[in-house]
């Protein structure tokens, strides 16, 4: 079994049924719950995460150590409920707000999704150190600077 | 909007299934307990929108292209 969607970003996809990460409760401010991951760069570091309901919405996530490599999510009891599978099981996402120049991304590292068996759920991240608006690459931002 | 009093220890309901609890008033701050079932995610007001603006910024202006890590 798998799922067509016609992405405006990408085309036409076939996503296997196995592929689908269901969010229960969404993503905060954007529709629907059903989502895949599509379209990896070639060094596994950016991802898309795309809506199976709405070809127009696709938002482009990070694997946050690839950039951030003391990186940690800290989960307050509450947020760790619904997350069941062993944590060494559950991926991690951030998103990102791309921009025209690299100094112009960012990632937020405040609200990572984590996606296991099939779910995924968008958290706020407790730890000290986990803006919402991280530069993805410190150094051109430096540079513009 | 609704305004209520309570005092501390008291409750709130909203709806069934969510319960504010008043626990703790010191000077300007209040600190409140919920109880939400799982299927409703409970934010700090600020916190919500500012992941909402990153969403949504994050879907509507990203490029197709991405830059290797190993530029930066």
């Amino acid at each position: 079994m798998s799922i067509t969607i016609d992405s405006s970003r990408f085309g036409t996809l076939e996503i296997a049924s196995e592929d689908v990460i269901e969010f229960p409760t969404g993503l905060i401010g954007l529709g629907g719950t059903s989502y895949a991951l599509v379209a990896p760069s070639e060094d596994g570091a950016f991802c898309w995460l795309h809506s199976l309901e709405d070809a127009d919405l696709a938002l482009p996530v990070a694997n946050p150590w690839h950039f951030f490599s003391d990186y940690a999510v800290d989960l307050s009891d509450e947020a760790a409920k619904p997350i069941t599978a062993d944590p060494a099981d559950v991926a991690v996402w951030v998103t990102v707000r791309a921009g025209a120049e690299l100094s112009d991304f960012y990632a937020n590292l405040r609200a990572p999704i984590l996606v296991a068996e099939g779910k995924g759920h968008q958290i706020i991240n407790e730890a000290a150190d986990a803006p919402v608006r991280a530069p993805l690459f410190p150094a051109a931002v430096a540079a513009a600077a | 909007m609704l305004l209520i009093t309570r005092r501390v220890g008291e409750k709130i309901m909203v709806g069934d299934d969510v319960v504010v609890h008043v626990m703790e008033i010191v000077g300007n701050t209040v600190r409140v307990g919920i109880e939400a079932p799982r299927s409703t995610p409970v934010y700090r007001e600020e916190i919500w929108h500012a992941v909402r603006d990153e969403n949504r910024a994050a879907a509507h202006a990203a490029p197709v292209e991405f830059p290797s890590p190993a530029k930066a």
